[in-house]
């Protein structure tokens, strides 16, 4: 049981370190830099 | 006249009901803290008793205060950070009196005596029933408006209150997994150092997702919106959030050590604990340099000076969190007034004060009036600090001579003090604890009289005639 526990544990840290590369890589310091204006640039909308 | 685009009625009610809860739970958690100074002063009535007071605090504080300030907060930024009117607006307004009436007859409950004895879930399962469904109907709520978004990226604020939705949804339904045996009473589905492994799986997530997770996404909407400048690291935020969401669900079992459960368990809690500080530390330094590029309105803006405050103590409580969680500092820290002290260092000093500097943004803003007194909000900053650090302070110095004292041996090696005589030695402690806690008290009910004398000056809605009437 305590086996298939860490493989799940590792399989899943593994997972995480993927998800962190990626999300590190996949987008410009340009588009970055647009989403953290969304909060100040939401009052004058009107969807 | 104001013209709202956005549903808002519904969130300045959740911030009212917010202040009331606040207000109620307080004045309970100032009473447990007297009865702990005059042990007397429950009248021998069994709604006062320590044991049902002060999970009544619990519940109003927690599941009164703080969940109906992450609904107002998440329903007011869901809308505008998506550029959306709410979905299902209805749904929100059968989710707020659902929500106030749990909480009222839950409060009830626990004071006539009923309780399922698992910690900050103690509600019977009457309540566990309608506590999730009421939080699927928050789900629908959140979720349908980010569905129906016009900004295709999803602010990052979002990602933590949907990270609240849905892992206090798994919590909550995995820990009340119980037998009901009459009303009021039912036996939960786990037993033994399984009951204690999922109960604080479930109350070490409830601290991670709600009191923090909840609270991010507060910070991370309200702290651009009050500063006037973007995040300062917008990658960083993200890389936070996943390394938040991946590490604090194992860290539970670090409220276990020592205690029957397996020692690879309690160290594994141990280690993933004190990697949690990375991500902690970076939300922390992202808010704080967030805050360096408005540093003069820091000196004049009282909620401003509300959120920077709180995040000075997300980060003290982040970083003592991961300590106490070392087993060797543990086996001096457990069952101390240490961890009280960790507790409301949390509780106060960033769940309670980056609420209190969001709803000073946004009163003003929900009654399109400016705040009533900005000095009165100074008097509630000073007090609500100097309430929050002689809580602390006291709590250390209590938890610290516990700790000394539980573990003093005598030459045949026995404890050398009984439970009387260390009990004897908090009394000066305790006697501060109930000094800060009226303090405290005493800033949020300022808070509330300047709030409500905001809402009081809102301009009065002009009723417009009927269009064949109009000149």
């Amino acid at each position: 049981m305590t086996w298939y526990l860490f493989i799940g544990d590792m399989l899943v840290t593994a997972f995480m370190i993927v998800l962190f590369v990626w999300l590190s890589l996949r987008s410009t310091r340009a588009q970055f830099d647009a989403v953290a204006r969304i909060p100040l640039e939401d009052e004058e909308r009107r969807g | 006249m104001t013209v709202r685009h956005y549903e808002d009625r519904v969130v300045t009610a959740f911030l009212y009901c917010a202040v009331f809860w606040a207000l109620l739970g307080m004045v309970a958690g100032v009473w447990v803290a007297a009865e702990l100074v005059w042990p007397t002063i429950d009248f021998g009535i069994p709604a006062l008793s320590f044991g049902r007071l002060r999970t009544a605090h619990t519940t109003l504080v927690l599941f009164g205060f703080g969940v109906s300030a992450l609904i107002a907060t998440a329903i007011y930024s869901v809308q505008r950070t998506s550029h959306v009117r709410l979905f299902a607006p209805g749904l929100a307004w059968a989710l707020f009196w659902a929500w106030q009436l749990a909480i009222v007859l839950g409060a009830a409950s626990i004071l006539a005596g009923w309780t399922s004895a698992k910690e900050y879930a103690e509600l019977e399962w009457p309540f566990d029933i309608a506590i999730a469904v009421a939080w699927v109907a928050f789900a629908v709520i959140f979720f349908g408006t980010i569905a129906r978004r016009k900004v295709e990226p999803i602010y990052i604020s979002n990602w933590f209150y949907g990270a609240l939705i849905i892992v206090v949804a798994m919590l909550h339904i995995v820990n009340s997994l119980a037998l009901p045996a009459t009303l009021g009473k039912s036996y939960s589905l786990f037993a033994g150092a399984q009951d204690a492994v999922v109960q604080w799986w479930y109350g070490h997530n409830a601290v991670g997702f709600l009191l923090t997770g909840g609270f991010l996404g507060m910070l991370y909407y309200f702290l651009p919106k009050q500063a006037e400048q973007p995040i300062w690291s917008y990658r960083l935020s993200i890389v936070a959030f996943w390394a938040f969401v991946y590490t604090y669900i194992w860290a539970g079992p670090h409220h276990l050590h020592y205690h029957a459960v397996p020692e690879w368990v309690q160290s594994l809690g141990m280690v993933m604990s004190l990697i949690l500080l990375a991500p902690s530390w970076a939300t922390m330094v992202n808010g704080i340099m967030t805050v360096a590029g408005a540093a003069k309105k820091l000196r004049t803006d009282p909620a401003l000076k509300f959120i920077v405050l709180a995040l000075a103590f997300y980060g003290l409580a982040t970083f003592e969190g991961p300590m106490l969680a070392i087993k060797s500092v543990n086996v001096f820290s457990h069952f101390t007034e240490w961890t009280i002290g960790h507790v409301h260092s949390g509780a106060l000093g960033w769940n309670a004060l980056i609420t209190f500097g969001t709803f000073y943004f946004l009163v003003p803003r929900l009654a399109g009036v400016p705040l009533y007194s900005t000095r009165l909000a100074n008097v509630h900053f000073w007090l609500a600090l100097a309430g929050t650090m002689l809580y602390v302070l006291a709590m250390w110095g209590a938890g610290v001579s516990q700790g000394v004292l539980w573990l003093s041996l005598d030459d045949l090696g026995e404890v050398r003090f009984s439970f009387n005589d260390v009990m004897a030695a908090m009394q000066p402690y305790y006697l501060l604890r109930l000094l800060a806690g009226l303090a405290f008290l005493a800033g949020t009910v300022l808070m509330a009289v300047n709030l409500a004398k905001t809402f009081a000056g809102r301009p009065t809605a002009v009723a417009m005639p009927p269009a064949g009437r109009r000149a």
